[in-house]
């Protein structure tokens, strides 16, 4: 019986056989590149040596290696990335001039125009190490115009970690930050920043900003290590959102200045209770012994996730506290606060 | 009714069967092609995980959601101390341990007691999620990140469920206490809640046969290939289904299945369902279609996450004997997810879920291994009886042993070019040849024991036979 024609079937066999004997030459030819680069592990070993080598005697004022043969760009920026890890002021800044004669930075920022967005990432990385004014003047390109959303996170997380990350309204214009809702690396971006732009992350407080980025922004400040934002984090603590006051006191928290004491024990008996255990924290990271009474009190809010917190906090706050004797905790079907909690 | 009546019904059933057998296999094949493809495009477009990123990681851990390993343990005290020592070591910013003894037989209580310095300790439970009793929580007083619960025999969901009653932070990763975590598998398991807005319930990772590597004190040492074949099967199969399969459906939002070796849940969400159940010996398959199903009817926005990097090592059965009871279990375990869920199945309501997911669970698990193994006995019995165009018989061959080791082959290639973690070319030509090798009796044995699953579960079988181990090191 026929019910598709022979032809059908001989098409079959000979895709599936065409498709198996593609995928077995590509696999053999990873196997053959594979052996071969095991039989030449020693000799690649000896290259990246004499690459090694020759950076560390140029950065000391000696002459270049005469043979170069095998310096691919490839290996010769292998060698920098490594070299520069164990190098430090001027030393590296030489490497780094160096590196840029001899073409190496040029190929990165080639590299970094390439259509493949991996490719352009891995260059990203590279512009990082390097650390020059024309490497941040790529990154913030990258940052600012790259098609990949993706890519130009990727860059500003390169320009904070060489602390040239933009002012943080731009940075958060560029990344289009304000559009979603935050990720845990839109905090650490921003965190990063606070240092160099704290009056900025103030200034931009008074913008009408959702409460979400709001809170962002004031958990920032905790990371700002400076006592003169108290007064913002404390106007924060009495604002009308949750979310807000709780990274108010999370920033408190961080800054651990016990200028904050009075409005942290004050948080103590906010009616989120997602507030309560950030103020519950934050008076154990600033050692409130005045707090306990309060939070002893806490060990009977009807949320569990607070009660856990405030045990927690006892036994840091109150040597004396006896875990053994404590009230049960029962549970219930309480919100869940683990994040905060 | 005459005898040629008879003989026309019954080869007009031959023919009918013959055809359902070869277009179920094709399909497969084909989807498999397709996973093949997508896989590669996102193996090649991907982002490593970047050093910037990790480097702020790092510099704020708070940001870095604490996370709580669950390890379920039954019998294990010959290598609790070992492991839990490795889960303890791993790179984390802030982890909790909770080890959960299921009412061992053997002396493993005993040794973690010894080995850790553990004390009676009163510990809320923030949900009761296990039907069994809980006879003490135990502290250490050498590591505070780690909790021992002593509990009754439940079998590892009702011990996994136990563990996450006690867990605190928002997310749990819930492994096999015989689980080897890479260093910094936690890490980059968690990677993906970094960027996430809120959306992300669960992170899957890659998975590899540890048979034939060098394991001390709970951590890889050397990564090799097991000399004996049935694990080397066992490597291609593993890398088929996380390298290929699970990269494409998480891809394509149709990630049905996370590891029971390795999981990362957000706690909440697992609570809220009532955590795994414990009525099926498939309860991975079960909580992440449960998940689904949950997250569906609630209309809310959420995503499913794989990680293809490997993030966990497993000792895979070293021969036949106890890979047929783990093959039975896991269809036994579809089969019944299928039948719990099956509201799901087209159902629109469930978007590509119902429309996509479940009908190819439907076909690679309760259509596939009949109709495979059923087509190797029907096509070429037809063909030689003249009841269909020989070249069909041939077709079917091709398509599911050539094909098939095609497939293979592309996992194998897709891994060297992308991850390299074969540790050289000589064991890429074992896993190769391992590849081929698979379709002459390994894969026509397994189809059978899946056979025996769908038995097991038409009979309602719930015995479960823990999978003979011969430990890490031994070939």
């Amino acid at each position: 019986m026929k019910i598709f024609s022979s032809g059908l079937y001989e098409t079959v066999v000979l895709g599936s056989a065409a498709m198996a004997g593609v995928v077995v030459v590509i696999f053999l030819l990873l196997v053959l590149r594979r052996h071969l680069a095991e039989r030449q592990v020693d000799a690649n070993k000896r290259i990246d040596a004499a690459i090694t080598r020759s950076y560390l005697r140029r950065v000391a004022g000696h002459r270049p290696e005469t043979d170069d043969t095998g310096w691919t760009d490839e290996r010769r920026l292998a060698a920098v990335s490594q070299i520069q890890a164990l190098l430090r002021g001027g030393e590296r800044d030489r490497l780094m001039q160096i590196a840029e004669l001899d073409g190496l930075l040029a190929a990165t920022v080639r590299r970094s125009r390439r259509w493949r967005r991996s490719e352009r990432v891995n260059a990203i990385r590279l512009l990082q190490r390097f650390g020059s004014e024309l490497c941040i003047a790529r990154l913030r390109e990258l940052m600012a115009r790259d098609r990949s959303p993706l890519v130009r996170v990727e860059a500003a997380f390169a320009l904070a970690a060489a602390h040239a990350l933009p002012p943080p309204r731009e940075t958060m214009r560029i990344l289009r930050m304000t559009d979603r809702a935050p990720s845990r690396l839109d905090s650490a971006l921003l965190r990063a920043s606070v240092p160099d732009y704290r009056e900025q992350f103030v200034l931009l407080l008074e913008d009408d900003l959702p409460p979400v980025w709001r809170a962002q922004l004031i958990d920032a400040l905790g990371w700002s290590g400076d006592v003169a934002v108290i007064p913002v984090l404390e106007k924060a603590a009495g604002d009308e959102d949750p979310e807000v006051r709780g990274a108010a006191l999370r920033a408190a928290a961080k800054l651990g200045h016990p200028g904050a004491r009075e409005w942290i024990m004050a948080a103590l008996r906010d009616p989120d209770a997602n507030v309560r255990v950030q103020a519950v924290k934050a008076s154990e990271a600033l050692g409130l012994r005045d707090a306990v009474p309060q939070i002893r009190d806490l060990r009977e809010d009807s949320q569990l996730w607070v009660r856990l917190r405030a045990e927690q906090a006892l036994e840091a706050l109150d040597p004396g506290y006896d875990t053994t004797a404590r009230p049960p905790l029962a549970p219930n079907p309480a919100p869940d606060l683990s994040n905060c909690a | 009714m005459t005898w040629s009546v008879v003989q026309d019904i019954a080869a007009n059933a031959i023919v009918a069967v013959a055809f359902f057998c070869f277009i179920v296999v094709f399909l497969r094949n084909m989807i498999g092609l397709a996973q093949l493809l997508i896989a590669a495009w996102v193996f090649a477009t991907r982002i490593e995980p970047s050093e910037g990123a990790r480097e702020l990681w790092q510099r704020y851990a708070d940001l870095a959601l604490p996370i709580t390993m669950i390890a379920p343990a039954y019998n294990e005290e010959l290598s609790i101390v070992e492991s839990v020592k490795a889960l303890l070591a791993l790179e984390y910013p802030e982890h909790e341990v909770i080890v959960v003894n299921d009412g061992s037989k053997d002396d493993t209580m005993g040794r973690l007691i010894a080995a850790f310095d553990m004390y009676p300790c009163e510990r809320t439970q923030v949900a009761q999620l296990q039907q069994t009793q809980i006879r003490q929580t135990y502290a250490s007083r050498r590591f505070p990140n780690l909790l021992v619960v002593d509990k009754e025999n439940g079998r590892k969901a009702d011990a996994a469920n136990a563990g996450l009653g006690f867990a605190r932070t928002p997310l749990v990763c819930v492994i096999d206490a015989d689980s080897i975590i890479e260093p910094d598998g936690l890490l980059r398991a968690a990677e993906p809640f970094m960027h996430d807005n809120g959306r992300l319930v669960a992170v899957g990772g890659a998975i590899r046969v540890a048979n034939g590597c060098t394991v001390k004190g709970g951590s890889l040492q050397k990564i090799d290939v097991a000399k004996a074949l049935v694990p080397r099967f066992q490597v291609v199969e593993y890398m088929r289904a996380f390298l290929t399969a699970r990269v494409a459906n998480a891809q394509t939002g149709t990630l049905m299945l996370i590891s029971g070796a390795f999981g990362l849940f957000r706690r909440s969400t697992l609570v809220e369902i009532g955590g795994y159940r414990h009525d099926t010996v498939g309860e991975d398959l079960e909580l992440v279609v449960h998940l689904h199903r949950h997250l569906r009817e609630q209309k809310r926005d959420y995503r499913f996450a794989f990680i293809p990097d490997i993030v966990c090592w497993t000792e895979a059965p070293a021969a036949l004997k106890g890979l047929d009871n783990q093959r039975a279990r896991w269809q036994q375990g579809s089969l019944e997810t299928l039948v719990r869920h099956r509201r799901m199945m087209f159902n629109p309501r469930y978007g590509r879920i119902g429309l996509l997911a479940m009908p190819h669970i439907l076909l690679e698990d309760v259509l596939g291994p009949p109709a495979e193994l059923l087509g190797y006995l029907v096509l070429p019995a037809a063909a030689l009886l003249g009841l269909l165009d020989p070249m069909m018989a041939v077709a079917f061959f091709f398509v599911s042993i050539v094909f098939g080791t095609g497939l293979s082959v592309g996992t194998l290639a897709l891994e060297e070019q992308q991850l390299r973690r074969t540790p050289s070319a000589r064991s890429l030509i074992r896993i190769g040849w391992a590849a081929l090798l698979e379709n002459f009796g390994y894969r026509q044995i397994n189809l059978w024991y899946r056979i025996q699953g769908v038995r097991r579960f038409l009979k309602k079988d719930s015995t479960w036979a823990a999978v003979p181990r011969l430990g890490f090191g031994a070939d």
